[in-house]
């Protein structure tokens, strides 16, 4: 272990270049100016990038005049310098930039920097941070404080926190750190404390993220002043630092996480909205009273759900901090019921509410966030249980350093991290959903929702296999119109017996895409690389001009399907249960395939199936001398790729309803490989991420930016996390590997990239 | 002769080969005893490796047979080929760069169910140097060692015969010798070898029998003695009298 005192580890100066090579000063020179010309130029372009102007589409030249003559280009200007001072002197900076605390406050910086400008900040005005500056100032009846806090106060304590922190970080005298954790926590109670005074004095309903945002960046902020302050190490280990925080007491983060969540849900969160009014759990229970609301819910409301707060909560602390496998089952347990619990009552409140004032809609369409938020907070406990139950029996054996037990310990960490993410992401999944708004709940089905599955069966042969499929779009297209035809919404009608709901043409469709898999695959599988993406380019367009051409009146061409197909439906036994037009069902339905579909594939990843896929990307030749089958395993990528498409198309057919050829276009091919190489290709939570991510933002954007830019947004970061994270968002481990050539096991090899080389 | 002594466990009768218009094999026959080392010989282009990709099965012949253990196999696929115990390692070092050295190994056991713990051990006996490189990619491995994962990759296939195709090329003198000791001790676990090479002296130094081939042809046969004392092998691969021809 390093101490401060140390000076920075140096590596011995490398020889001059050769004699050629040498630049002579005013070379040197020029090579600065180009520089500086480079990054002056670039912050320009930033600088008209975030122009806030919407722009006539006839008078460009107008807009630019705007953009460009205007005194805050020279801000962007000026970060333009401050980059090329930057590149410049990264000699000097690099043996500070690695001590602990940089990249956090690099972090949060970002994120106030996003907030402040980015972000809405009060949703009825729809202005952003400058524009609420504005309002501000013209309005009086505010705080001083909070007028300070957005005319000067809150850049100021960001620029403050800059110099402090690096001043702290570049003399090595840490105390001063802690003047940066002050000054953040300073600035994320003065964001609160105005965003709430601007509401208190403006009313209406907020939902925007800026002054969350904010306060999220100065806690940042805060923190990268304690670690600042408080860390021992030379270089950063925020790795090494969470391992660290996690076999201290395994869970105990999420534990904490929860808390918090569930404290601000019971204490301050809306639980019902009738309309205009948001009451929170307390004056809910004041709204009920009197009504003929079932027992259960009345008393959830009165003290039950305190009850499970603090119980889940209590033995949830106990059983990460005492590391009682019991305590932890029993955590766990109470965490489920809790959920139950809170289900149940929120379901009898709605339904009462939808009863007896009809102007409330239906069903569902009364509560508030705090429910779900509560749910999710218990999602949360469940999973700092889980860490506990899992928790690796050979701690002291640990002590011991031999290899296996390390790897045991390794793989049990492994396991109970994975345990827990499972448990949080079917909280959010289950309980996220419904708090959000009616557009969101659309975009989250008609959009995030096929594309999730449609990136996931894609991974199979991008990710997996190593065939770039540029033409993916068209099994889906296949399995979209195998559905529309057997449920009739297509010119040709199928035989009476073979009319279906949509949910029973999920085997057909499945099959009709593994015909159409093996179609094109068996003829272009000796194809490799760049000749197998053109030709699944071309079979991706014929789909699509078939479709459109409507041979033998097949599939009513360009027209689309009609009559629309039916909704799904679904009866076992007594029980039925029907899709509509609401948006949240679909959700549901789609979460139980990609449930399916996951787990089958993840078992998948380690079958002798899934390491034949490993050795043909890795070797197609020595592939074939082990023994693998090649040209089967290809074969059943395409078909087992194809067949999830199906599903995709069978969901996507019987949401919408109605459906064009002009839905399945070659850009929607393109975007899907984006998704999967956004994510990470070979990683089926990568493949999702990417395709949740990349979904989320050009809608997010929408009311962010100025529409016609967005996709300019969406490029830069794709292109940005390409520079930065090659290997994707949530790469695979050996995917990772094979971009960076650093691995942990190999010390002392020198790699052909250097370090960084990436970029 | 020695070879009479052994049962001939592959048979190679007048098989012609062909890469579209291309001859690649005119009409080749060889046979390959039980336990024996056959040197294949040959310059660039006289169809040493196209001769072993058919025996392996990855290609096929249009005319002739191949037996292995007296059976027909030409026609089978090469991944059926290595169910009846003949491991290739193709020329160029082809391991599974970004695998692990352990799971490249475990891949060269694919067509059994489970990894033979005892052949791992073997394996990793024969080639010590792979034991310390264990979680290694493969990748990161020099050539040579790269060499010895490929052997050791085949061996975990429990061959009966063992095609190896210029395991020497592009080593140093010493990691050839090492290699080429290796492959003695392979055959004298009883696998039977069929080696094809350019580095004819040493080649022939460890074969019992030798083959040379030219232009799709075999032009000569013998045993590694004979063939090292023929004039016309000691012109045309070891260079002793580069005037004649």
């Amino acid at each position: 272990m390093t101490t401060l005192e140390t000076p920075p580890t140096t590596t011995p100066t490398p020889p001059p270049p050769p004699p050629a090579m040498r630049r002579a000063g005013n070379e040197t020179s020029r090579v600065l100016l180009k520089r500086l010309a480079g990054c002056l130029i670039g912050g320009f372009v930033l600088g008209l990038m975030v122009n806030s102007k919407e722009g006539s589409p006839d008078d460009f030249g107008f807009v630019f005049h705007q953009t460009a003559l205007k005194p805050r280009m020279l801000i962007f200007l000026a970060i333009g310098v401050v980059i090329f001072a930057g590149i410049t002197f990264w000699g000097y900076l690099r043996q500070h930039a690695r001590r602990p605390g940089v990249r956090p406050l690099g972090m949060g910086i970002l994120v106030i920097v996003v907030s402040q400008v980015v972000l809405n900040w009060y949703d009825p005005q729809t202005v952003k941070f400058n524009g609420l500056r504005k309002l501000v100032d013209k309005s009086s009846g505010l705080s001083s404080t909070t007028t300070w806090f957005f005319d000067w106060l809150s850049w100021t304590l960001v620029a403050l926190s800059v110099v402090v922190t690096g001043a702290a970080i570049v003399t090595r005298r840490r105390v001063f750190g802690w003047v940066t954790t002050v000054l953040g926590i300073a600035g994320a109670v003065l964001a609160w404390t105005a965003h709430s005074d601007v509401l208190d004095l403006g009313g209406g309903i907020d939902h925007s993220l800026g002054a969350y945002g904010d306060v999220i960046g100065f806690l940042i902020l805060a923190g990268a002043g304690a670690t600042v302050a408080l860390s021992q190490a030379e270089v950063a280990d925020s790795r090494g630092f969470m391992t660290r925080v996690m076999e201290y007491r395994p869970g105990l983060p999420f534990a904490v996480l929860g808390a918090v969540l569930a404290a601000f849900s019971y204490a301050r969160n809306c639980w019902f909205a009738p309309v205009n009014r948001n009451l929170d759990f307390a004056k809910t229970h004041d709204a009920y009273q009197g009504t003929d609301i079932n027992s259960l819910a009345s008393n959830y409301l009165g003290w039950l759900g305190w009850v499970c707060f603090v119980v889940v909560a209590v033995l949830t602390l106990a059983a990460t901090y005492l590391r009682q496998r019991l305590l932890g089952w029993l955590a766990a347990g109470a965490a489920l019921v809790a959920t139950v619990l809170t289900f149940f009552s929120l379901k009898s409140m709605t339904d009462v509410a939808a009863k007896s004032v009809p102007q409330f809609g239906k069903s569902w369409n009364n509560l508030g966030a705090g429910g779900f938020t509560a749910c999710i907070s218990y999602g949360l406990f469940a999973a700092a249980a889980a860490y506990v139950i899992a928790r690796p029996k050979t701690r002291a054996a640990g002590k011991s350093a031999t290899l296996p037990v390390s790897r045991a310990l390794e793989k049990a960490r492994n396991s109970a991290n994975m345990k827990a993410l499972i448990v949080i992401a079917l909280a959010v999944a289950l309980f996220y959903p419904p708090m959000l708004s009616q557009y969101w709940q659309n975009v989250l089905v008609t959009q995030m929702a096929v594309y999730l599955l449609l990136a996931v069966g894609l991974n199979v042969v991008v990710g997996w296999a190593g065939l770039l499929d540029l033409g993916y779009i068209a099994f889906y297209a296949v399995g979209a119109y195998t559905t529309a035809y057997l449920t009739g919404s297509l010119p040709r009608k199928p035989p009476s017996w073979l009319h279906m709901t949509p949910l029973l043409t999920i085997p057909f469709a499945i099959v009709a895409c593994l015909i159409a898999g093996v179609l094109l695959g068996a003829p272009t599988l000796r194809l490799r690389g760049d000749y197998l993406a053109i030709v699944t380019l071309g079979f991706g367009e014929i789909i699509q001009i078939v479709a459109q051409n409507n041979p033998g009146n097949f599939t009513n061409g360009p027209r689309g399907v009609e009559p629309p197909v039916p909704h799904p439906k679904l009866e076992i036994g007594g029980w039925k249960i029907t899709w509509g037009l609401d948006n949240l069902p679909y959700w549901y339905l789609l979460l139980v395939m990609l449930a399916i579909v996951v787990v089958l594939f993840y078992r998948l990843e380690n079958s002798r199936l899934g390491r034949a896929w490993a050795a043909i990307r890795e070797d197609e030749v020595a592939a074939q001398a082990s023994g693998v089958n090649t040209v089967r395993a290809k074969l059943l990528a395409f078909a087992i790729g194809a067949s999830t498409s199906a599903l995709a198309g069978t969901f996507f057919a019987s949401q919408t309803g109605f459906f064009d050829p002009t839905q399945f276009d070659i850009f929607t091919s393109i975007l899907i490989v984006a998704y999967v190489v956004f994510g990470g290709m070979g990683s089926l939570p990568g493949a999702m991420a990417g395709a949740a991510v990349l979904t989320w933002l050009p809608e997010f954007l929408k009311s962010q930016v100025p529409t016609d830019d967005r996709q300019m947004w969406v490029g830069a970061l794709v292109l940005a996390m390409m520079i930065f994270r090659p290997a994707g968002l949530l790469p695979a481990k050996r995917r990772k590997a094979e971009l960076s050539h650093l691995d942990e096991a190999s010390p002392g090899e020198v790699s052909a990239i250097p370090r960084g080389g990436a970029m | 002769m020695t070879e009479a002594a052994r049962p001939t466990l592959l048979d190679v009768v007048g098989i012609e080969v062909r890469y579209g218009a291309i001859r690649a094999l005119k009409s080749v026959t060889f046979n390959v005893g039980e336990g024996e080392i056959v040197a294949l010989l040959g310059a660039n282009g006289a169809g040493k490796t196209t001769t072993q990709k058919t025996v392996s099965g990855m290609l096929r012949p249009t005319t002739g047979y191949v037996a292995f253990d007296g059976a027909r196999i030409d026609g089978i696929p090469a991944h059926d080929v290595i169910r009846l115990g003949i491991c290739h390692v193709p020329e160029g070092r082809h391991v599974f760069p970004r695998m692990t050295v352990a799971e490249n190994l475990e891949m060269g056991a694919f067509r059994f169910r489970d990894v033979d713990k005892k052949e791992f051990e073997r394996v990793l006996e024969l080639f010590p140097r792979l034991r310390e490189r264990l979680k290694q990619q493969a990748g990161t491995l020099s050539g040579g060692e790269q060499q010895m994962l490929a052997i050791g990759r085949a061996l975990m296939g429990k061959p009966r015969l063992l095609l190896l195709d210029e395991p020497s090329m592009g080593l140093a003198p010493l990691v050839v010798a090492q290699i080429f000791e290796i492959i003695k001790e392979i055959n004298a676990s009883g696998v039977t070898v069929l080696l094809v090479e350019q580095n004819a002296a040493q080649a022939l130094a460890l074969a019992h029998r030798g083959y040379v081939l030219e232009t799709g042809e075999i032009v000569l046969g013998g045993t590694g003695q004979e063939l090292l004392a023929d004039d016309r092998v000691r012109a045309a691969y070891l260079g002793e009298e580069i005037a004649a021809s």
